[in-house]
């Protein structure tokens, strides 16, 4: 916390300084420095291993109506079987469905605009490791071991924006590769 | 939980909590409000792909693959700036394919990832809108940035004044240097200009003469069994360093008796130096008389000597090394064949060179080493572009419309050539550079390159590997900003032009497809004064004397202002990583030195760290000292990289350039710099200023002031 808090004194070279006269950072990104965040409010937060359960999106984006609808979750979520990342859709992925369905509505008509635009939505990420845990997660493999979204991820049919229904430490990981008879070993998830 | 008692991680939580609850409300999260573009690819979030590409720092070509993944990049978009997923090159290797990088990396190679997210980088074109020199530009777009370019070549064309035009760039066995060369000769226009501070033409020149090769020379070092080296950092700095310590590994992992022996000759122990078995310290300048002495004696050992008398004790005098140790280097090199000797660097530098080079092509020859394994040869090659020196650019009448790309010339030339006052006659610059530097400032119009990453890339290289292999590559990643390809810009131009020469091609991709090199017709411009591309032999060989600029009494020691390990000519000095680098042989990092023997300081009474004024004929410049058991009493030495008055923030005002203190003498017969031949004086100024850093260590450097004077902080 004190290299924290000195970093909110310091800035990273070059860049413009905190203050109403100062002229916005080009990029519009926080012009504070902290040690490896963009923010000194998510330095804080990490520090207190705080994961909020809710987070921001830029609409109330419904999984339960698109679930019951008969979408899957690896419809949006591309890379989930290929790679260590569950892709967050881009607009053009709403588009695929909502260029023909209910185009009328109005949010979907914001999409379409926003779309025509070149501008995507803004997701956030609603689950993640703090870099200081050194954990890397790889879903394909999960995958590929037929373990269901749902275990890690919560029911997302019954969810609107998706929440952190599952609190993932380190227990929880533990306690799911002894049941499966996965590895334990440490180097299998701290690399 | 909530029962466990106070230990110290919540302690520190809690005291942190208390103090800067206040800051909290002050630092907002601002990274809502950046506006996301929709990605332009498909990617496979978190898995990695490599890209081939080729680095462009060095004329070595060494072919690398870029590590590309998914990441969130700050760009521009239609004139916006804003973040998007896309595709970025993350980190550099040597392409495993390449046989010029085999799979390995330089470290200015490794370092080449900076350019492309460097902070300073130009993002889109600029125009100059206050004086010329002031650094005052205005954004333009590019379609008002090539109209203007283009109505300035018509404005040339319609005048009948084609020659007027001129383009000035580095010298590269490159597809790129083939589309301009084309380029301007269809529309009428001089060859271009190359200039490079640390050019090899010197080397190419003696090819020429001796072999009946243009170009640089490959060594066979994994096959040979005497190495025999004159000034060349063929490890560190010159020519394609890459291939070179690939196959010196192998050559020096063969065991007993087969393990090659690597001798060394130089007035200054370089990075190169420090790997032989055996350092041999001769006069600046006397290298071809070594050379001479050496190949007289195993001409007569072997019997395949021309018989031209030499005075051979007075040679040997001259170098200031012992006889009897030439003799058996000489004995040495004779009875170890396949033996190879080695000429670059410093050693052509002197206004000799060019006679020290056919002196080691000639011990090359009676040692029956060219084209032999082991030994030395010359990669078949499409005929290399025309080009001209930089003084026809300077004598004679400027330019009206000067092309500038990838070179600095304002830097990297001394002082007395008034580069920049050349510049200034020029009524319109366009500089085609990624940053703002010492030209590029100077420039009326600004058409930032893509970084090589985003571009496509092709290269011949004209040394380093036995067989020739020239390659072509597409871009790696997306443009990040506003930039343009500038063999792209220039087609661009010159079919806007309103009389464009038939049959150009759209792109440089299409050039590069439609055209392979091998069928590719020279462009040989047939301006006065260009240099031949193969140059008839000379009837007779020039003098291995060197000459040196100032009074040896008044001036007594000689300048060796040699190529940094970091930033080679200086042309990398921007690249944080390289800054941070610390010196293969004196660990200073972030600055500039002056290498200075260190029996001889103690004579003078100066110590690590003290400030030294450096005066030549032609200027003098403030650099502390690094002394150092590995250089002549008589000479110094400044490395070339530093001292940039105008270059990102990261190289502006930082150390000292020595090019600037050069005086202009010409390596004879070249017409090339000859960048060693200046003489200096040296005297003490003032105690350590602390702008001395040495690497201290893993995670702190330690500034020269507290070292080995006892006040060790």
């Amino acid at each position: 916390m004190l290299a924290a808090t000195i970093g909110c004194e310091l800035r990273s070279p070059g860049q413009p300084t905190w203050g109403a006269d100062a002229a916005p950072s080009r990029w519009g990104t926080s012009p504070v420095f902290t040690t490896a965040r963009s923010s000194f409010g998510q330095a804080f937060r990490e520090f207190m291993g705080s994961h909020p359960t809710e987070v921001a999106q830029p609409f109330d984006f419904s999984h339960q109506i698109h679930l019951s609808k008969g979408a899957q979750c690896t419809d949006c979520h591309t890379g989930v079987e290929q790679g260590p990342r569950a892709g967050l859709p881009s607009i053009n992925t709403c588009m695929i469905c909502h260029s023909q369905i209910a185009t009328e509505r109005p949010l979907i008509k914001q999409i379409t605009d926003m779309q025509a635009k070149g501008i995507d939505l803004n997701w956030n990420r609603v689950y993640n490791y703090f870099p200081e845990s050194h954990v890397r997660f790889d879903h394909a493999p999960h995958i590929r071991a037929k373990v269901e979204c749902s275990t890690c991820h919560g029911n997302q049919a019954e969810q609107t924006v998706a929440r952190r229904a599952v609190n993932m430490d380190m227990a929880f990981c533990v306690n799911c590769h002894k049941q499966k008879q996965a590895s334990n070993d440490c180097l299998t998830c701290h690399y | 939980m909530a029962e466990a008692p106070m230990d110290r991680r919540h302690f520190i939580k809690l005291t942190a909590i208390t103090g800067t609850s206040a800051a909290l409300t002050a630092c907002g999260n601002p990274e809502n409000q950046i506006i996301r573009f929709i990605p332009e690819d498909d990617l496979v979030p978190g898995v990695a792909t490599w890209k081939p590409s080729i680095c462009p720092l060095c004329n070595a070509g060494c072919g690398v693959i870029a590590r590309v993944m998914e990441g969130d990049a700050e760009v521009f978009r239609n004139g916006q700036p804003g973040v998007i997923r896309m595709g970025l090159a993350k980190k550099l290797e040597g392409n495993p394919d390449d046989p010029i990088s085999q799979g390995k990396l330089c470290v200015r190679g490794q370092a080449a990832i900076q350019i492309t997210y460097h902070p300073d980088r130009l993002d889109q074109p600029k125009k100059r809108s206050g004086e010329r020199g002031s650094g005052q530009f205005t954004d333009v777009t590019w379609d008002e940035a090539i109209k203007e370019l283009t109505a300035q070549l018509d404005a040339l064309a319609n005048a009948g004044d084609q020659k007027s035009l001129a383009f000035l760039t580095r010298p590269r066995a490159a597809r790129r240097l083939d589309l301009i060369a084309r380029l301007l000769q269809e529309y009428g226009a001089p060859a271009p200009v190359a200039h490079e501070m640390f050019s090899d033409e010197v080397l190419r020149r003696a090819n020429a003469i001796s072999f009946g090769s243009h170009q640089l020379p490959t060594f066979d070092l994994e096959n040979t069994r005497y190495l025999l080296v004159f000034g060349a950092d063929f490890l560190g700095t010159w020519n394609a360093t890459v291939a070179h310590s690939a196959a010196y590994g192998r050559m020096r992992q063969r065991a007993g008796a087969a393990r090659a022996k690597f001798v060394y000759v130089d007035s200054r122990l370089t990075q190169t130096g420090a790997n032989a078995d055996e350092f041999i310290a001769c006069r600046p300048g006397t290298e071809g008389l070594l050379a001479s002495a050496i190949t007289a004696e195993v001409g007569r050992i072997r019997k395949t000597g021309t018989s031209a008398a030499v005075d051979l004790p007075a040679m040997i005098a001259a170098t200031g090394v012992a006889a009897d140790k030439v003799t058996r280097i000489a004995q040495e090199f004779a009875d170890n064949l396949p033996a190879v000797a080695m000429i670059g660097g410093t050693a052509l530098a002197h206004t000799n060179g060019l006679a020290s080079a056919l002196a080691v092509n000639e011990l090359n020859r009676v040692a029956g080493s060219v084209n032999q394994p082991g030994g030395v040869s010359f990669v078949s090659q499409s005929p290399r572009v025309a080009t001209r020196h930089l003084n026809e650019l300077l004598q004679g009448d400027a330019p009206k419309v000067l092309l500038i790309d990838d070179s600095n010339p304002v830097f990297a030339s001394p002082a007395s050539m008034k580069v920049a006052d050349a510049l200034k006659r020029t009524p319109f610059i366009v500089s085609f550079g990624s940053f703002i530097d010492e030209t590029s400032a100077l420039a009326d119009l600004i058409l930032p390159d893509h970084s090589f990453l985003e571009s496509w890339v092709a290269s011949a290289p004209e040394s380093g590997s036995a067989k020739a292999a020239p390659s072509s590559f597409g871009p790696v990643m997306r443009p990040l900003y506003d930039t343009r390809s500038t063999p792209d810009v220039l087609l661009a131009a010159f079919r806007g032009l309103a009389k464009p020469a038939a049959g150009l091609p759209n792109s440089f991709e299409e050039f590069l497809n439609q055209e392979p090199a091998s069928q590719l017709p020279s462009p040989r411009p047939q301006a006065s004064g260009s240099r031949a591309q193969a140059p008839s032999p000379r009837p007779q060989a020039p003098s291995l004397e060197p000459q040196f600029a100032g009074d040896a009494t008044q001036y007594p020691y000689h300048l060796i202002p040699h190529a940094s390990a970091a930033f080679y000519d200086g042309s990398l000095a921007h690249l944080p990583w390289l800054q941070e680098l610390p010196d293969p042989m004196t660990s200073a990092m972030w600055g500039s030195w002056i290498e200075i023997n260190e029996r001889k300081a103690e004579e003078l009474g100066i110590h690590q760290g003290d400030v030294i004024e450096v005066t030549s004929t032609q200027g003098s410049l403030r650099v502390p000292a690094f002394l150092s058991p590995g250089i002549a009493p008589d000479v110094i030495a400044i490395p070339v990289g530093q001292g940039h008055t105008n270059f990102t923030r990261y190289a502006t005002n930082r150390g000292v350039n020595p090019i600037a203190i050069l005086a202009p003498a010409t390596v004879g017969d070249t017409g090339q710099l000859a960048w060693a031949a200046t003489r200096v004086k040296i005297a003490r100024v003032g105690d350590p200023d602390k702008s001395l850093i040495l690497f201290g260590g893993a995670t702190r450097e330690r500034p020269e002031w507290a070292h080995g004077r006892g006040d060790e902080h």
